[in-house]
């Protein structure tokens, strides 16, 4: 499994991680920012628990995103 | 006597905003969250900032505009315009704008505009466009003395007024950091890093060094400054009386990703130079003296941009700040004893001798510069402190458990 985190009110709204993974990241018309879809916030952070096949492709979002907000890792099973 | 211009300094977090109060401007202009072109700076505004910004702005008479000058994509729209509605609840005096639909809003909703440098407005038919919706216009960067001198005459001449049905006002930059595209509008850090600089993301890349690869035979062309790409920071101060000359009403100065004693140091000397102008004080051995002050503070070198009509960028020659002092953490402040006027702090790095020059900033103490005359370590004198060590020092200046205290060292 791969565990996504987002430190979203640091978000800027570039719209990068959509264009990338579009069906794990919506922008929000409310204020602009990615939100990280199924994520669970604790504490300003939105976390996802996710299946393997989406590893590269949030990776690359994550190496994308402008304010370096987004993490990516694996789960020891 | 003609009314004075306007001194605006930067304010990017609490403390750079104290010490632009500190330090006499006339206003200050600050973001909130994301649509502000220092997105990446460490501490930006946020929305529940507004009320205290605008409180110590009130208490000092200080106006403070709001910058929202980024490029706004339609999912910005509803953010926008919550934080214009968060504004005009807080009376800030005007928003700093460069998309239409943040002029369009702002105007609806009768908040004032200013037109942002991000609109490269070179000339007055551009002016007059803008007119229907601001009261001040930021100039292109890129203008010369001369071009600005025949705008505001011709403000004058046609009578172009803003809604608030005043002549239109020409706000100046004065100084700081210039872009090597005209006024950002580039594309290298986008490019380069997925980070847009017209989102307030620029990763700054024009900063680096670099070389001229032939692709076909790969050789590679030796020019002369490594850095052709890094403009050196503007300066005016030595031609300030021509630039008030210029009619310009509002002098701008750059720096919102900067530290508090950089903010406090530029505004100084402005305020300064500003009213050297009108007491007909200004004079050359002045000049040398603040530019002795602008020095020792973050810069690239300084050229006088493109005022003085220039026809190509002058370049820094190296990485990063030619600042003649820079500032070497010590440790952060603890009480404040105001019987005996003394100072307690924790050293947490370095050092600190009796001689040396300390600076201490905070969000409501802004800063604080002054010379080491006296060291105390539980109550006895000492010349020399270490890491680890709980002093007092003298000091006339209140300081606060957030405040930072740094060395200042000649570079």
């Amino acid at each position: 499994m791969v565990r996504i985190t987002q430190w979203r009110n640091k978000c800027i709204g570039c719209n990068i991680c959509v264009e990338v993974a579009f069906y794990r990241w919506r922008i929000s018309t409310k204020d602009g920012r990615c939100t990280l879809v199924e994520g669970i916030e604790s504490k300003g952070l939105f976390t996802a628990i996710v299946g393997d096949d989406e590893y590269e492709i949030n990776k690359t979002a994550a190496k994308h995103c402008p304010v370096k907000i987004i993490r990516v890792e694996k789960m020891k099973s | 006597m003609a009314r004075r211009i306007e001194l605006m300094a930067p304010a990017g977090s609490f403390e750079s905003l104290t010490a632009a109060i500190q330090a006499g401007a006339d206003s200050v202009y600050f973001g909130v969250e994301q649509l502000n072109m220092r997105v990446k700076a460490s501490s930006n505004f946020t929305l529940g900032d507004i009320p205290r910004v605008m409180a110590m702005c009130r208490q000092n008479g200080v106006k403070a505009y709001l910058t929202i000058n980024t490029i706004i994509y339609t999912h910005d729209i509803t953010i926008m315009k919550s934080i214009i509605d968060i504004a005009i609840k807080n009376k800030v005096n005007a928003v700093i704008a460069s998309d239409q639909a943040v002029m369009t809003y702002a105007r609806r909703v009768g908040m004032p505009v200013h037109i942002s440098t991000q609109a490269n407005v070179s000339n007055i038919d551009s002016l007059e466009f803008y007119s229907a919706y601001a009261d001040a216009v930021v100039l292109a960067r890129e203008l010369t003395l001369k071009q600005v001198s025949a705008i505001t005459k011709e403000i004058r001449r046609r009578k172009i007024t803003g809604p608030s049905e005043e002549l239109m006002k020409v706000e100046v930059f004065g100084h700081g950091a210039l872009c090597m595209a005209i006024s950002g509008k580039c594309y290298l850090s986008l490019h380069s890093a997925y980070s847009s600089a017209n989102r307030g993301a620029c990763v700054q890349n024009c900063r680096r060094s670099y070389v001229v690869t032939d692709k076909e035979q790969g050789i590679e062309f030796e020019v002369d400054n490594q850095y052709i790409m890094s403009a050196k920071d503007l300066c005016t101060i030595d031609f300030l009386d021509q630039l008030i000359g210029s009619g310009a009403s509002i002098l701008k100065l750059e720096g919102r990703g900067r530290s508090a004693d950089y903010v406090h140091t530029v505004t100084k000397c402005y305020r300064e130079a500003i009213d050297a102008c009108y007491m007909g004080l200004y004079s050359k051995e002045l000049v040398k003296y603040w530019k002795e002050q602008l020095s020792t503070v973050f810069n690239r070198g300084f050229w006088d941009g493109y005022y003085l009509g220039r026809t190509i960028g002058e370049w820094s020659h190296d990485y990063g700040s030619k600042a003649t002092k820079k500032k070497v953490y010590l440790g952060r402040g603890l009480k404040y004893f105001e019987y005996s006027r003394a100072a307690e702090f924790r050293i947490e790095a370095q050092s600190l001798s009796v001689g040396n020059e300390i600076l201490i900033t905070g969000p409501t103490t802004g800063v604080v510069q002054t010379r080491i005359n006296e060291i105390r370590v539980n109550d006895i004198p000492t010349d020399t402190v270490h890491k680890g060590d709980i002093i007092s020092i003298p000091l006339p200046d209140r300081v606060r458990p957030a405040d930072k205290l740094y060395k200042l060292v000649d570079v």
